[in-house]
């Protein structure tokens, strides 16, 4: 009675690709925003993780070669998971669930990696197993979700590319608990602030070194920067003098707030950085990308000075003209002095309001 | 502000960069070298603006308000205002949605018709007379 899981990783369903106000369809991240890190992982790894603690004993990822491509960190992250390139991942689904059957796997879990669900899997399944239907979807309050518990066996009737042309004949399961669709960029903020909130179960990675403060390893803050609980700071990034990060903002890995620049309810997605005395409010940016949520429109900044890429360009503090960030370079541990006193001539060197 | 002085409303071009910038400045300079310029920007065809462009909007604040004047802003597009977010400059100019918004707000808030031509501490004031008392 062993348990699987086919976990459907595609951009088919635009689910990266931001709609502005000029009608102009463009991509914030060239990733499905599963892939992209949330406070220092993909939704998709923190999801496939929550299916092996319940013991599944055989993850399958199905996407695209295209997807992959954009996703380079994403197979040295999931070793426990085997991933197949194919050109149509969704038709794809029942051929790696008759695969399961011939393994003696009796029930598998399909899901899409445009849902965050905190559930009791193992309560999924046995309502599965009870109901006798044959397939079972999740459903939440808003509606029916990409989440199914499939007989293995019984694979012919699961039609994954028509989204639910089976429901007739699937049982509904309930889920009460946190559930949130990855369907537009803003939705990873949302995530995010309900994450630091503790709104949800989802953790920041690195240590809480304030309460309500996350900093992951090599994280560099400058001693009169001030970061506002809760707030999250990424793997090998650095924030710097006189920049502030406040209100449910998160900073994710390798990435630059200069100096002076403001960063308030918003995320910066991994490999930004912006630069001196910005007001970054409401907003999700990535590299030269700036979503505003509070405009609903999606700015191209060309001018790298403003944002761009990080890493892209030569590092000034190391003078590398390869502009290749050794991470090595980096202090493991990160350069916050949380117990050092501040001297009492250093105005602002309040590193952090918890 | 007296609002005898006119109004003048200035369409932005779609493309607020140093070329463009530059030609646009020089049109409106004569207009921000009038005393108390009263300017009304109607941004409703910028579709671009980047460093350049801000820095010329702020070089034309600057010069009506060192006569007393003032610019503002109408009919922004959100990209537009987004921008100006960005750089911190949405604090700096009063943004209206249409262009008969961003007029009718210099007359709103017009100073008394007759000035005061006296300073306090004069005679007429008799600050003496208190000071005896």
């Amino acid at each position: 009675m062993g348990l699987g899981a086919v976990v459907v990783l595609t951009m088919e369903k635009d689910t990266g690709v931001y709609a502005g106000t000029d009608g102009q369809q463009q991509p914030l991240v060239a990733q499905p925003l599963g892939c992209v890190d949330v406070l220092g992982r993909p939704i998709v790894e923190r999801t496939i993780q929550h299916l092996l603690n319940a013991g599944v004993e055989k993850v399958t990822l199905l996407t695209s070669k295209d997807v992959f491509r954009n996703c380079p960190s994403l197979a040295n992250r999931l070793d426990k998971v085997e991933v197949q390139l194919v050109d149509n991942p969704y038709s794809a689904v029942n051929h790696m669930l008759s695969r399961y059957a011939e393994d003696g796997i009796d029930q598998a879990f399909v899901l899409a990696d445009n849902v965050y669900a905190e559930t009791d899997l193992l309560d999924f399944v046995y309502f599965h197993r009870e109901a006798k239907k044959g397939i079972t979807r999740a459903f939440d309050q808003e509606g029916p979700l990409d989440l199914w518990v499939v007989d293995c066996a019984d694979f012919s009737r699961f039609d994954l590319e028509k989204m639910g042309a089976a429901d007739g004949d699937a049982a509904s399961y309930f889920i009460a608990g946190y559930v949130h669709r990855l369907l537009h960029p803003g939705d990873l903020r949302a995530i995010i602030a309900d994450s630091l909130r503790g709104i949800c179960a989802m953790r920041p990675c690195g240590q809480e070194v304030r309460p309500g403060i996350w900093v992951d390893e090599g994280a560099e803050i400058d001693r009169r920067a001030r970061i506002v609980a809760p707030a999250y700071i990424g793997c090998h990034t650095r924030v710097r003098e006189d920049a502030l990060v406040t209100r449910c903002s998160s900073i994710e890995r390798d990435c630059c707030i200069d100096f002076g620049t403001i960063v308030e309810d918003s995320s910066i997605l991994a490999n930004t950085r912006v630069g001196i005395w910005l007001d970054v409010r409401h907003a999700v940016a990535s590299g030269n990308k700036l979503l505003s949520l509070k405009h609903d429109v999606l700015l191209r900044i060309a001018d790298p000075n403003v944002m761009r890429f990080n890493g892209i360009l030569p590092n000034e503090e190391t003078n590398d003209p390869s502009g290749n960030r050794e991470r090595a370079a980096h202090p493991v541990v990160s350069k916050i002095q949380p117990e050092a006193a501040p001297e009492r001539w250093q105005l602002g060197a309040n590193l952090i309001q918890g | 502000m007296n609002p005898s002085y006119p109004v003048v409303v200035m369409e932005v071009p779609s493309a607020l960069n140093n070329l463009e910038g530059q030609a646009f400045f020089q049109e409106i300079q004569p207009l921000l070298e009038t005393d108390r310029p009263r300017i009304v920007l109607d941004c409703s065809q910028l579709q671009h603006v980047d460093s350049a462009g801000i820095e010329i909007l702020l070089h034309c604040i600057e010069e009506a308000m060192k006569r007393d004047g003032d610019v503002k802003l109408a009919a922004v597009s959100p990209a537009s205002v987004a921008i100006l977010e960005l750089m911190r400059v949405d604090r700096l100019f009063e943004i209206f949605d249409t262009v008969e918004e961003a007029t009718r707000s210099f007359h709103a808030v017009a100073a008394p018709e007759t000035p005061q031509t006296l300073p306090w501490y004069s005679g007429n004031y008799r600050l003496g007379e208190a000071k005896a008392s």
